[in-house]
Formats: structure tokens, sequence, C-alpha cells
């Protein structure tokens, strides 16, 4: 019962707040809010029926045999369950401060509840064909939330290339749901686990998993399929701590964890999705050091532990991958937040080279910026220290020495661009009101800024106002676990481990011996992150990079690498490879196909029938005799065929 | 037998009079007489009530009709008759048909198995009493009664419609004489005809 | 019965075939519809020769009610004609031609 309550309240919520909007006025939030906290609570309470064997389970409908839809809640599911409500809970407390004033404010929490909503159905699904539906809607949610400032033309294209890239998953995923309909005669999780290695030859069940692969890189941002995530910071900011960081980009993490015993099963897919993930992870990192808006960073850092995420559930090492989405909800919404503070007190400035010495008008953003950089970059002690090294770690554990290397190379880059990104915006002196040529900022739009525009009222004050109590008591919230929710999984036998002991099935091979100790991976991380560190304190941070940093960041500006300024022209790829042909043959279409076969299949029928027209049209004489003809001639027929019937075969009768 | 071979010569003769006469009185008298041949057939088809109707109500009562409108159009000022058929184009194909119709009923009556044509598809009524009016007037009003009904409802919307039609100089313009507002439909009706 | 049905049913073919001429080729609509009249009996004729031959008087009813028919259809078409041609200077079907398309 209540977990039909968990999975319906934010529904109720998202069509209240789109009925009644207006009505409800600045209630709306406070409203959204409440229901999301209800359904963390809910979520809290079935905790013991979740973790019982075998989970909680709610039937919901039966349509043909094999086809029965319900809801079901396991551990995996409530992970997922509280952190969708418990962080979204937050966030939607944050947003009351973060969009107040905004024209659409109810009706952003109405599409945050139907968020919330989506993604719910998405993790309490027990079937395949509720996930699929799950999946499209979260995409339609963070269709209508990155496009939610419709104004912007930006906003509205970084909406659309977010859809149309997501359908791309779509299918994948829908190919993989026929395979295993048609071959399984059944959508419930159970009965495919049960059946699967019967059904599947080897090839086909690399096909399935190939297709809800597509599904994962899609949704989750990898590579190649990644390049909507940047472009979705156009969204409000709260809606990227929510969607484009803590819960519907990881739902690839979800659904390969969810998929894990076929995963085990499948060498290739087990290689495919660990060498994707690994390569999302560092080519997002190296894309993370070139990028000024600081919304922008945060998203390629987004992609890039994603990219550990997969690689972690790819190849086997479930726990640590879905650890790291764990720790990486908190420690990822927090800087998003904090940012979002930054963003909101400047007036919607987002270009950090234009930010500077924050730290003494804002300390508390600063405060929850910095544990969150240390968080991310694996300061040992904090949430993504433990998680990270047990992703980084698993890899050379399944036998994936290169993933490894890369793993540890990618932990060093993020620490170097995550504390870059500190330095710039908050030490040093305030540069917002330097030249931006001096910044060496020649076309704000096309150096990836969000231009702001003009959707806040205007009586709001520009510069520096103290964040509302709102916005820093969630964020303050976060600092807890972002610093200790890494502990749950700091030794063998730690409480994190016995939760998922025995829930994922083991990987059908035998264990490669790892070459060392995961201590000493551990060192070696620490090692890597402190070089990371290191080159970003010289760079950015010293007393000597602060002094001359206008300079300096102009300097770099201008020697970006076209490579990584361009994002490695996956953009460009697309747009020659797909969007140029489609054009071209759009453009064929347009000149011949639809005047020279549609067009003129449309003419020739009205030329057909004006013929036809003038043709019984000389029947029409209008001549009574000329009809007399005619009636004459009918009967002469109908007397002939009596005449055949009677007379020359006799059969008539 | 004979008198049916007279009956059938006056009737063929009577009827080409009557469809090529040159004024339309000339082709009344013709179709009398057919009229009077057939009533004369039907009584030697034992069909003695069927030959009374056909005295008294077309010879008695069509005809007539056909003579009072012939009045009332020759009674203007202007020339009634059309003159003479400039040997029409349509007469040939009409010929045709005519002709290809007429054989075909020909064949199909002289070849269909005598066997067919004789045996009795079943006998109502009494067959000494066959043709009598009250052999009729049961059939009529017992076996039949629906068919009679129907036609007696025809009659009555036959009626109704020669007086709408005939009652009303413009019935057939489709127009009042005065119109309480000519509307867009009417216009139309009006144009159509006139043009 | 002296005289075969096949003769009365072939006089009635003849009588059809030159009322059909009757109609198509005359443009006097008055003689067209004396023609008309003449197909009728054509018609009745056979429908009597038949109730004779097989004793079944369906056929007279059959050709009373075409009697009636043809009453009715008399008079409508001559309150036709006699409306249609009371304002033109001739009698001519082949005028009336609001039909044509």
């Amino acid at each position: 019962m209540l977990l039909y309550l968990l999975w319906l309240l934010p529904l109720f919520g998202g069509v209240l707040l789109w009925a009644f909007g207006p009505q409800l006025k600045s209630w709306a939030g406070p409203i959204g809010a409440a229901l999301i906290g209800v359904a963390f609570v809910a979520t809290v309470v079935l905790w013991n029926d979740a973790t019982a064997p075998g989970g909680l389970h709610a039937g919901l409908v039966t349509w043909l045999p094999g086809w029965s839809f319900g809801l079901q809640l396991d551990r995996l599911s409530l992970i997922w369950s509280l952190i969708i409500t418990g962080v979204g809970f937050l966030i939607h407390v944050y947003s009351i401060g973060y969009m107040d004033g905004d024209r659409a404010f109810a009706r952003f929490f109405a599409y945050m509840n139907f968020f919330v909503f989506a993604m719910m159905t998405l993790v309490l699904s027990d079937n395949v064909i509720g996930l699929l539906v799950g999946w499209g809607l979260v995409g339609l949610a963070s269709y209508f939330l990155i496009g939610f400032w419709f104004e912007k033309p930006s906003a509205v294209a970084a909406a659309r290339k977010a859809f149309v890239m997501n359908v791309v998953g779509d299918v994948g995923i829908m190919f993989a749901v026929f395979m295993i309909v048609a071959r399984i005669q059944s959508i419930g999780y159970a009965d495919i686990f049960a059946h699967f290695q019967q059904a599947f030859s080897p090839t086909a069940l690399f096909l399935v998993c190939l297709g809800l692969f597509i599904g994962c890189a899609a949704k989750s941002a990898q590579i190649p399929l990644h390049t909507w995530l940047p472009d979705a910071m156009e969204g409000p900011t709260p809606v990227s701590a929510l969607i484009h960081a803590a819960t519907m980009v990881t739902a690839g993490v979800y659904l390969i964890a969810r998929f894990a015993p076929l995963w085990s099963a499948s060498a290739d897919a087990r290689e495919l999705v660990g060498a994707i993930g690994g390569l999302t992870a560092i080519a997002g990192a190296i894309l993370g050091c070139a990028q000024w808006d600081i919304k922008r960073i945060l998203a390629y850092s987004t992609m890039s532990q994603i990219g550990y995420m997969i690689m972690g559930v790819g190849i086997g090492a479930y726990d640590a991958g879905v650890f790291h989405f764990f720790t990486h909800a908190f420690f990822k919404a927090q800087l998003f937040l904090a940012a979002g503070i930054v963003i909101h007190a400047l007036a919607d400035e987002q270009d950090v080279r234009r930010m500077g010495g924050l730290w003494k008008q804002m300390p508390f953003a600063f405060v929850a910026m910095l544990v969150g950089v240390l968080a991310i970059s694996g300061v040992p002690g904090l949430s993504g220290f433990f998680s990270k090294d047990a992703v980084i770690y698993g890899a050379l554990e399944s036998g994936h020495p290169w993933l490894y290397a890369v793993g540890l190379v990618t932990a060093g880059i993020t620490a170097y661009y995550m504390f870059r990104l500190l330095f710039v915006t908050f030490f040093g002196a305030y540069r917002g009101n330097v030249d931006q040529s001096d910044l060496g900022i020649r076309h704000p739009e096309l150096a990836g800024t969000a231009a702001s525009t003009g959707h806040r009222s205007d009586e709001e004050e520009p510069h520096h106002h103290a964040p509302a109590w709102l916005m820093s008591v969630p964020v303050g919230i976060l600092i807890v676990p972002t610093i200790a929710i890494g502990w749950l999984d700091a030794w063998p036998g730690a409480p994190w481990r016995q939760f998922f002991a025995g829930f994922f099935p083991r990987v059908n091979e035998a264990a490669v011996a790892a070459p060392f100790s995961e201590t000493i991976s551990t060192v070696l991380v620490f090692v890597v992150v402190v070089a990371g560190f290191a080159i970003a304190y010289v760079r950015y941070g010293a007393p000597a990079a602060l002094r001359d940093a206008i300079a300096r960041l102009r300097t770099e500006t201008v020697r970006m690498p076209a490579v990584l300024v361009n994002a490695y022209y996956f953009d460009a790829a697309y747009d020659a490879l797909l969007v140029r042909p489609a054009r071209v043959l759009g453009g064929w279409f347009d000149r011949f196909v639809d005047p020279h076969v549609i067009d003129a299949g449309v003419r020739e029928v009205a030329i057909t029938s004006q013929w036809l027209g003038h043709l019984f049209r000389s029947f029409q004489t209008g001549l009574v005799r000329a009809y007399a003809l005619s009636i004459a001639f009918g009967v002469l027929c109908i007397v002939a065929y009596y005449a055949y019937a009677f007379a020359f075969t006799g059969s008539g009768r | 037998m004979i008198a049916f071979w007279i009956l059938a010569l006056l009737m063929i003769a009577s009827a080409v009079f009557t469809v090529s006469a040159k004024k339309p009185v000339y082709s009344v008298i013709g179709l009398l007489a057919n009229f009077v041949c057939l009533a004369g057939m039907y009584l030697e088809l034992q069909a003695e009530f069927l030959a009374v109707i056909q005295i008294v109500v077309y010879s008695g009562a069509i005809l007539i009709l056909f003579v009072f409108v012939i009045a009332l159009l020759s009674s203007g000022v202007r020339p009634f008759d059309v003159g003479p058929d400039r040997a029409p184009r349509i007469l040939i194909p009409a010929a045709i048909v005519a002709s290809l119709t007429l054989i075909a009923i020909t064949v199909t009556a002289l070849r269909t198995p005598q066997a067919i044509v004789r045996t009795p598809v079943g006998v109502t009524g009494d067959a000494n009493a066959f043709g009598s009016v009250a052999d009729f007037g049961v059939a009529l009003f017992t076996t039949n009664l629906l068919p009679f009904e129907v036609t007696a409802f025809i009659l009555m919307v036959a009626v109704i419609g020669v007086v709408l039609i005939a009652g009303d100089d413009d019935a057939v313009t489709g127009s009042r004489r005065k119109p309480r507002r000519p509307g867009k439909r009417e216009s139309i009706v009006k144009d159509t005809v006139s043009r | 019965m002296s005289v075969a049905p096949d003769y009365y049913v072939i006089l009635s073919a003849v009588l059809f075939s030159i009322g059909v001429v009757g109609v198509i080729a005359r443009r006097n609509p008055l003689i067209m519809l004396m023609s008309i009249e003449l197909l009728f009996n054509a018609a009745n004729l056979a429908l009597v020769t038949y109730a004779r031959a097989w004793t079944n008087n369906a056929g007279h009813v059959f050709a009373f009610l075409v009697i009636t028919v043809a009453a009715a259809e008399a008079a409508i078409g001559l309150a036709i004609v006699a409306v249609t041609f009371r304002r033109m200077p001739f009698v001519d079907v082949d005028e009336v031609s609001a039909l044509k398309g």
C-alpha cells in the first residue's frame, strides 16, 4: 500500500501543481517539496520490507500471460529510491529559494514532481515494459526542464538535442526489450533472469546487452551519445543537480546493475561497457579542464564520474559502481547547489573567468564547494575517496589493467580540474568588472557561456545578496553525507558490502589475482590526486598565479587547443555525418520528390478526375431522349442476359 | 385463333400509327384502337376483369387526360406543333436497340423448352372461375393486400404531386412570384435553370 | 388456350419495341408519353399471358397494379408537360435540357 503511495504521490503533486499552479502561487514550492519529503519518509519506512529476501512486491495489473505489471522494491531499487526522494527533497527545498520570483514558479515544481514520478516508475517497475515507460518519461521530464526557460533559443535547442539523443537510446532499449519478449515470452525481471540462459545464445545475449547499453549511453551521457549533457546545463541549476547529476543520468548505471545477471553472463558486453565507461571517464575529465562555464565544468565532471560508474558496473564490480553512484549523488548535488548559490548571487553569471575572490563574500558557498571538491577528488576520508577507489581497484581485480590505468589517470585529472574550478572561482581578486577582452573572452555566446537573460523579474538586486536559508540549509545538510557516507564501505565487511552481499551474481570467470593489494592501489590513487592538486595549485592557486590571474586566464583562453574547445568535434562530426546529409536529403525531397512525386500524384488524381468528369459530362446531354436510349440499352442488356440464360443454357430457373 | 391474329395485326398497326403520327391527336386515336384490341386480347386470355379495367381506366380516363392536355396546349395563340421530325439521328440507334430487344425476347420465347413454359408454378383459386371478378378480388385483397395498399399510397402521392406541379406556375423554375427574402440558395437554383 | 403463349409474348415484344422507338425517336412529349403507355401495355400483355398459361392470377393482380401506376405516371407526366410548355413557343423535349452537364 505504501509502495503505491510512494509511487503515485509525486504524480499527484505534478498534476496538482500543473493544474492549480496559478491558484497555489508561492505555495506550489512548499507543496511540491513536502510531497517528495513524504515519499522519502515512505521509502525509509519501507526499508525493512525492501531488505527482506526477495524484496517488496506489489502487483498492478496482468494483461496477458507473462505480461503482468507490478512494482517491486528490492535493495537496488531502495538505494535509488532513497537518493531520488531524499536528495530530490533537498533540491526541491533549495529550489523554493532558487526559483523564487520566477514567472513559472509552479510549473517548475510540477515538472520536478513529474520527474520524480517518472524516475520512481523507472526504478520501481518489476518488468521491462514499465522500465521502458519510466525511461521514456524521465527523458520527457528532462526535456521539459532543460527547456524550462523556453524564451531562450539555446535552452530550447539543448532540450531538443537531449530529447533526440535520448530517443536514440530508447530505440536501443526497445530493441533489447523486443528480443527479450520474443524469446522469453515474459516481461518480468524474475522470469527473464530465470530463463535467459536457455533463451539466448551468447551472440543474442550480447545483442540484448548492446541494446540495453545503447540506452545507457544515451541516458548516462557515455561516448558517443554524451553531447547533450553539457548543453543540458541550460536548464535551471536545481534541475542540473537533480536530473543531470544525481539521478536521471545515473539511470544507465541502474539499468546495468538491474540486468547484472545478463552482464555477468556476457563477457563481450562487460569488455565493451567497461571500455566505453573508461573512455568516457578520461575524455570527460580532459574536457572538464578546458571549460570556463562553471556548470559545464560540473557537467563534464558528471560525465566523467558516470564513466567511472558505468565502468564499475560494466566490468562486474556492481556494488562498487552503485556505491560510486550513491556517493556521487550527494557530492555532485552539493557541488551543483553550491554553484547555484554563486550563480544566483552573481545574477546568472556562469563564467568562472569573471568570478574570483568570492570566498570572502560567500564563505558558505565556498565551504560547500570546497567539501564537494575534496570529495570528488578523492581526498582520503571523504565519500568520493572510498567509492572511486573501489571502482578503480575493481577494474584491476576483474583483470582489466588498462582500465585501471585509465581510472588512475582520470582521478588525477579530476583533482586538477576541480581544484582549478575552486581556485579560479573563489581565490584571487574579483574579476566581474574586468573588461571581457582582457580575459580573452571574444564571443561570450560561443565560449559556451550561457548568456544571462531576463527570465528573472527585474526588481531583484543584481549583485551579491546572501543566499536565503532555503538554499543554504539543503546544502548544509548535504555536506554531512558528502563527508561521511563513504565510511559505509571503508573496510572489508563494511555495511555496504553486507547490504549487497549475494545480491549481484558473481561473474562466471575465475578471479584474476590482482598484482597488488587495495592498500597499494589507494596509495597510488592518492599520489596521483596530489599531483593533480599540485598542478592546479601552481597554475591557479599559488600567490604568483593569483597576482597576474587576468593575464594568465587570457593566455589560457587564447591558447586553448581547438580540439578541446570543440569537445573533440563530436558535435561537428554529428553535424557532418547526420545533420547535413539529412538536410541535403531533405532539400532533395523538397526540390524533387515533393513537387514531382507527391504533388504530381495529387495533381494527377485531380487531373484524372477532371478528365473523367469531362468524359461523363458528355453523356449528360440534357436530352431526355438520349437518357431514354440509355435506359433502353440497359433493358436490352437485361433481356439479353435472360435470353442467354433461358434459351441457350436452359438453366434460368 | 383467328381472333388472335386479327387482333395482333390490328395492335401492331395501331401501335405503329401511334408512334409515327404527325399530330398528337392522331396518336391518341391510334392508342385508343390499340387499347381496345388489348382488351379483346385480355378476354381471349380469360382476364375478364382486366379487360373491363383496360377499357374504363385506360381508354376512358388516361386517354381523355391526354386529349385534355392537347386541347390545353393548343389553345394558345402560338402554333402548337413541333413540325416534322428532321430525320433524327437518334432514330438509328433507337431502332437497333429496339430490334435487338425484340430478337432477344423472340429467341427466348421460342427456344425456351415448352416443358418449362407450360408447367404451372401453382394454380390459385378455382380453375373454372379463373379470371373472374370474384377470383381476382380474392387474390387482390388477401394474398396481394400489401402491394395493393402501397399502390394506393403511390396514387395519393401522385395526386399531391400533380396538384403541386400544375397548381403553381413557377413550380418548375423553383421560384415563387414574391420571394420573401431571396436567399443564396434560391438564386443559385434560378441561375442554374436560366443557364 | 388455343394459341401458344409464345405468340402472345412475341406480340408483346413487338409492341414493346415499337414503344421504345417511339420514346426515343419522337420529340413531342405527348407522343413520348403515349409510347410509354404502349410499353406498359406490352408488359401487361406478357403478364396476363403467363397468368393464363400457369393459371395463376398473380399476373392479373400485377397487371392491375401496373395500370394504376401507369395512370399516376400519365397524370404527373402530363402535368409536367403542361407546366413546362405553357411558356415555350413550341413543344419539343430537346429544348428542355436543364440537366445538361
